[in-house]
């Protein structure tokens, strides 16, 4: 079949730009995300440091609070969608090839496509504070207030169809890993025998492909609402705007689940690997993510317990979340069975592994409190919530992220974080976190309310605010430290050599950086934490392992060659979300741009399929045309 | 140690290698299936939560007209059982079967999306349009996402046909119409859902009465 | 790399101490972990506040306090598992610490017997709070039976709350008022939620926990004040622009000052010269009564067209307002957010939107449909209307 390779032939050794541009290694598609993510990090830290700035001091006008709104709800936002999750998919990319002893992910096309689709997303939405329209009714959007005339402008569109494309991004990257991780372990890898961050990324995985489409969904409702007049959530043609919340939470609740069990998976390595004890109760925990993964299901309506749905409904969802803590509380005993009795080295990664255990056990708690539907009439909507959520979304997984980033950042780059900056940026964020958002339990319960753009001086929570603020600065600094490690890591950083940690896991018997084809030889797993299995039985046959697996030609080895068609097909996508956006004054552009993005989406899918698994083979007959590396 | 007689060592990757066995593609298949599971049901359920609750005309029972969707079920119905003797074509190597076959299911496909563009328009006649009231809202998302799945499958199943007229399907590459029929099987299942809850059951619906969810149901307790 | 002896670390800037004592938990070990519990317990003592007017601490009704109760249960509870658990956390990371020389651990893999108990001991104790928590949630739905229940509408607007009597004192007195709530010493109260536009939701926290007002539904709640006073209030679901802005009063009176309140209401006021000028402007010029009352509660058809008007969108000047009937009474208003003196209404009247940006009386009214959104008013027109609120009593 004649295609564009005709033309434009399939890449087999790009440099520079074009070689990320066209690159399908998983290993340049984890450090894309992870810097991406990080650069969106910074601007949500930067909307939070507008925010606590604005509140401050009561009664303050650093900003307007149509500003304000589109603070918090950005901020929210981007950090959900566009840092932690792309974060942890960051690791998901680099890390689980590795960890299961495989060359790639399944689909090494579709992984690429996730990450343009990611990137074009996150560009999407925030392009919209260059037409000042950036959507402000917060993160989860409630119907009513998104629908018109109340939400007037583009602002709650830009949210829905870059959300829309992040879903897109979100789904491709889990269905592959999904298939990756079910299909592609190595030989002796039985599914107990898994290091525990590639259990949480599977569970992970399917919690994404199953909760997506549920937003999906809302979201189609919510924009053709918008923009076709339908009824779905607006009241005065017969919606229910309660409808948008249970299907945005049923999505919702699982979401948090996927913020938090590779953060969980991430910490069940590293504690292990700096106790030099094998997780305790590995099976247990396993199955404790797993537990989460499906009771994650059962309790939405707990974000739902003040808007009216009866004792009954709150009854039901009261007991779910209460028992939710369960499963959670038994990984954090197992956590601490890790270390007890361990030979426990505090270095920045373990610190963060211990810190992440520490808040996450505060976020937990006042979880439980909140999962008492009675008294969470009292906290639900003030500062008592906001408190809760960064001691788990910031204590936890963010502490986790960074967990991995000090653990796994020399075998990404062959040299080892500064462990003096290190220390101090963990010490700063920590204390910074909790100077931050522990005041917020006390404002919210004194009676705070969120959401709101400035307070007056007459409820005494002055001080409280001024003091969060000031942590916010302590964090800022902390961040600084770490940009700074990474900078002079990276130019000037120690050399790790392939097992700088002593650790248990197959990517560390490699070499950091580990070479484009990762394994040469397929490796046989003897058990859990086979790496520690192999140095000790060569250790007592007296052959220490003195240095990573041999390395190869690679020209011996055939990997999936680079594509430039995942990046069209994914700016298809995105020229589709444009064309929905487009108004005044470039409405003729409103029906021929969906068209030719529809093009391009089908010249992108075509291309894809039909392109030859290397250029050479252009010209071999048909037989392995469509069996193509994917 | 990383020479053996002045030659490198050469990797020994199998290809085909799968832990499970099943291949690549056709598990993420049954995966991506899963998760239009939850699509079609997040729309099927809003259907379900608003039936009964247009505030305005027209009503199901005014225009939903069952014996002709039956004629277009039964189509399509048929479309499956045409792209299951596609696949027994491919894998006897049948190449006039093949190409018949595959025809005969994006066809029968084709003639359901006609009968469907013929419904959506006798209901605008009707004046229902999808911002008329809740049951056009629901209504035509629904059918509407389904259509677009059956499109995208025709679509599909042209581009294997004329594969297939070069001679460039068979035995050898199986899965890649196996494939094609498992999200073809799953569009039709997907519809004989659809068919049930808004055609057999919904379709007599009237207007905001009682009688649609006047029991408590777990619906209603949520709501 | 050898596996064994340990390596020392990788990098000599480490800046954790490493003790050269035997691997027992050391005196300084035992002082640290011992400050840092205290230091952990005061702060947590610190920040509850009962004096201020939004606190959930300071409870003067029964519904506040059984919520209230059962967080304080639960806050104990969570504080004794965060020192269980957090210091076990904190002594392994200090007891277990790696020193130099120190061989390979002992390699567990589980505990069965543990796990059982770390799992069976919270389910139980959380199955326990559980089953406290729903009978707490289902005494609570309702006032108590048999009791002398005041039943009240409450409807949330952008940006302000309005109530509604429909028999304020037994004899069949329909009250219509706006963001402060009057209501009598130790009766419950029952509250009737809508909305006419977005979400909102109504939170008087010294009294009772928030229930949402949401759009096309019929929520409720249900408070009794115990004691004398004034009780604050806030939206709180975000409700747009102004949803900061959002507040109420409940003032909570003895018996008799409720019905001479009740009596009062919809009176003629005596009007001083000034202030009959006043009314003039109200009615006329100032557009005023076509989106506020100031005579009394509000027929079902003007209520319905205030609403239509709100509904048409921009191309309306007409929108559902706080009813002013009574607004001499008030405290605070603007939805709580002034006090109640002739400076505020000055500010207010002459540019609202500098006070409450996005209100939607600059943006409907015909009186402000000026080039800064000021009032067409001049200040003696807006002094006459000020004298003839401050007399409606």
């Amino acid at each position: 079949m004649a295609t564009i390779t005709d033309v434009l032939e399939r890449p087999a050794n790009p440099t520079g730009l074009w070689s990320w541009i066209t690159t399908v290694d998983h290993k340049r598609i984890g450090i894309l995300y992870g810097v991406t993510a990080f650069s969106f990090f910074l601007i949500a830290g930067i909307e939070a440091g507008i925010i606590r700035m604005q509140l401050a001091v009561p009664e303050n006008g650093l900003v307007s609070p149509d500003v304000y709104n589109q603070m918090f709800t950005m901020h929210a936002t981007a950090m959900i969608f566009m840092a932690i999750m792309p974060l942890s998919a960051a690791f998901f990319n680099f890390v689980i090839p590795l960890a299961i002893g495989a060359r790639d992910v399944a689909f090494p096309r579709l992984n690429a496509f996730s990450y343009w689709s990611f990137l074009f997303g996150a560009l999407l939405i925030h392009s919209s504070f260059l037409f000042g329209q950036a959507p402000d009714a917060g993160w989860f959007s409630y119907a009513p207030l998104t629908e018109e005339p109340y939400s007037i402008g583009k602002g709650i569109d830009f949210w829905a169809l870059g959300l829309q494309v992040l879903g897109v991004a979100s789904l491709a990257a889990a269905f592959n890993f999904v298939v990756t991780i079910i299909n592609l372990r190595a030989p002796g890898m039985t599914l107990m025998r898994m290091p525990l961050f590639v259990w949480m990324t599977l569970v992970t995985s399917i919690l994404l492909v199953l909760a997506f489409p549920v937003i999906t969904v809302g979201l189609i409702e919510l924009t053709m609402d918008r923009s076709f007049g339908t009824h779905f959530f607006n009241t005065v043609g017969g919606g229910d705007p309660l409808m948008w919340q249970h299907l945005f939470w049923i999505f919702g609740h699982p979401e948090v689940y996927i913020l938090i069990l590779p953060a969980m998976g991430i910490v069940s390595e590293v504690l292990p690997a700096f106790s030099r004890k094998p997780l305790f109760g590995y099976p247990v925990v396993v199955f404790s993510g797993i537990v989460i993964g499906i009771m994650g299901w059962a309790v939405w309506s707990h974000h739902m317990f003040t808007v009216g749905l009866g004792p009954v409904a709150n009854s039901v969802f009261t007991i779910t979340t209460m028992l939710i803590a369960v499963p959670t509380g038994v990984k954090i005993f197992n956590w601490i069975g890790t270390m007890w009795g361990g030979s426990i080295k505090l270095n920045t990664a373990m610190l963060y592994a211990i810190g992440f255990v520490a808040l996450f056990i505060v976020g937990g708690l006042s979880g439980v409190s909140h999962a008492v539907s009675p008294s969470d009439a009292q906290q639900q909507d003030t500062y008592y919530i906001v408190a809760h959520i960064h001691y788990v979304l910031f204590g936890g997984a963010i502490f986790g992220l960074f967990t991995g980033i000090y653990y796994w950042f020399p075998k990404v780059t062959g040299k080892l974080l500064d462990e003096t900056l290190g220390k101090i940026n963990f010490w700063l964020l920590f204390i910074g976190m909790n100077i931050t958002f522990f005041p917020m339990h006390y404002l919210g319960m004194n009676g705070m309310p969120r959401r709101i753009y400035t307070y007056s001086t007459e409820y005494g929570w002055d001080f409280l605010n001024l003091l969060a603020t000031a942590g916010y600065f302590v964090l800022f600094v902390g961040m600084l430290v770490f940009i700074v490690n990474v900078i002079l890591s990276v130019k000037n950083g120690k050399e790790s050599g392939h097992d700088p940690w002593d650790a248990p896991g197959l990517e560390w018997t490699i070499s950091s950086p580990p070479p484009s084809y990762n394994f040469a030889k397929v490796p046989q797993v003897l058990g859990q934490d086979h790496y520690w299995i192999v140095k000790r039985q060569a250790e007592a046959a007296g052959t220490p392992i003195m240095g990573p697996e041999p390395f190869v030609d690679p020209a011996t080895i055939h990997m999936p060659n680079p594509s430039y068609w995942p990046i069209v097909t994914a700016f298809g996508l995105l020229l589709l979300a444009v064309g929905f956006l487009i108004e005044f004054p470039w409405q003729y552009l409103k029906f021929p741009i969906p068209i030719i993005a529809g093009l391009v989406i089908f010249t992108g899918v075509m291309g894809w399929s039909f392109e030859p698994a290397a250029p050479e083979e252009h010209h071999a007959e048909g037989d392995h045309s469509e069996e193509g590396h994917h | 140690m990383a020479h053996v007689g002045g030659q490198l060592p050469t990797s020994e990757v199998d290809h085909t290698y799968t832990t499970t066995g099943i291949n690549h593609r056709k598990l993420l298949m049954w995966v991506f299936l899963g998760s239009d599971c939850l699509f079609f049901g997040s729309l099927i359920a809003t259907y379900m939560v608003y039936r009964g609750q247009s505030l305005v005309g027209p009503y199901p029972i005014d225009i939903i007209d069952i014996p002709v969707t039956t004629i277009s079920t039964f189509v399509l119905l048929c479309s499956s059982f045409a792209m299951v003797q596609a696949l027994a074509a491919t894998n006897k190597n049948d190449q006039k079967g093949i190409q018949i076959w595959l025809f005969a299911t994006a066809f029968m496909g084709a003639i359901f999306i006609g009968f469907q563009i013929y419904e959506f328009n006798a209901f605008r006649l009707e004046g229902l349009f999808v911002w008329t009231n809740l049951f056009g809202s629901t209504f035509f998302t629904l059918t509407g996402f389904h259509g677009a799945h059956v499109t995208l499958g025709i679509v599909w199943i042209m581009v294997l046909f004329f594969v297939a007229r070069k001679g460039k399907v068979g035995p050898h590459n199986a899965l890649d119409v196996e494939l094609c029929g498992l999200y073809w099987h799953f569009v039709d299942i997907v519809w004989i859902v659809i068919f049930t809850l808004l055609y057999l059951v919904g379709g007599f619906d009237a207007g905001p009465v009682a009688g649609v969810l006047t029991e408590p149901s777990l619906l209603s307790l949520l709501a | 790399m050898r596996l064994a002896p340990p390596r020392t670390s990788n990098n000599s800037n480490n800046l954790m101490p490493e003790s050269r004592h035997s691997s027992t938990f050391s005196r300084i070990d035992k002082w640290r972990s011992l400050s840092v519990v205290v230091l952990i317990l005061g702060l947590l003592s610190v920040g509850c506040d009962y004096n201020s007017d939004m606190t959930t601490f300071s409870t003067a009704g029964p519904v506040a306090a059984k919520q209230a109760l059962l967080f304080n249960v639960l806050l104990w509870v969570m504080v004794v598992v965060f020192v269980l658990v957090e210091g076990a956390l904190v002594y392994a990371a200090i007891k277990f610490r790696r020193r130099p020389g120190d061989p390979l651990p002992k390699q567990v893999h589980g505990n069965t017997v543990l796990e059982i108990t770390w799992t069976v001991i919270p389910t139980i104790l959380i199955l326990a709070l559980g089953v406290w928590s729903v009978q707490t949630l289902f005494e609570l739905d309702k006032p108590p039976a048999g009791s002398d229940v005041l039943e009240i509408a409450a409807t949330g607007h952008q940006w302000w709350f309005e109530f509604e009597y429909p028999d304020a004192d037994g004899n069949g007195t329909f009250v219509t008022t706006a963001n402060e709530l009057r209501v009598p010493v130790n009766r419950p109260v029952h509250v009737d939620l809508h909305s006419d536009d977005v979400l909102h939701s109504f939170w008087i926290p010294r009294l009772a926990g928030k229930v949402d007002m949401v759009p096309t539904r019929n929520n409720h709640l249900w408070f009794q004040s115990d004691e004398i006073g004034v009780f604050h209030g806030q939206c709180a679901e975000l409700c747009g622009r102004a949803h900061a802005l959002m507040k109420f009063r409940v003032q909570v009176l003895s018996e008799e000052d409720y019905l001479a309140w009740v009596n009062g209401f919809g009176q003629e006021p005596e009007l001083s010269a000034e202030a009959t000028q006043g009314q003039v402007v109200f009615n006329g010029e100032g557009g005023c009564v076509v989106c506020h009352s100031a005579t009394g509660s509000d027929s079902p058809a003007t209520v319905d067209a205030r609403v239509q008007g709100f509904l048409a969108g921009r191309e309306s000047p007409i929108a559902p307002g706080p009813n002013l009937t009574d607004l001499a009474t008030r405290e605070t208003f603007a939805a709580g957010i002034l006090d109640l003196n002739r400076e505020n209404l000055r500010k207010w009247i002459t540019d609202p939107e500098s006070v409450k940006s996005g209100n939607y009386m600059s943006g409907r009214a015909m009186v402000y449909q000026t080039e800064d959104g000021t009032t067409k008013l001049n200040q003696k027109q807006v002094s006459h209307v000020i004298e003839y609120l401050l007399s409606l009593k």
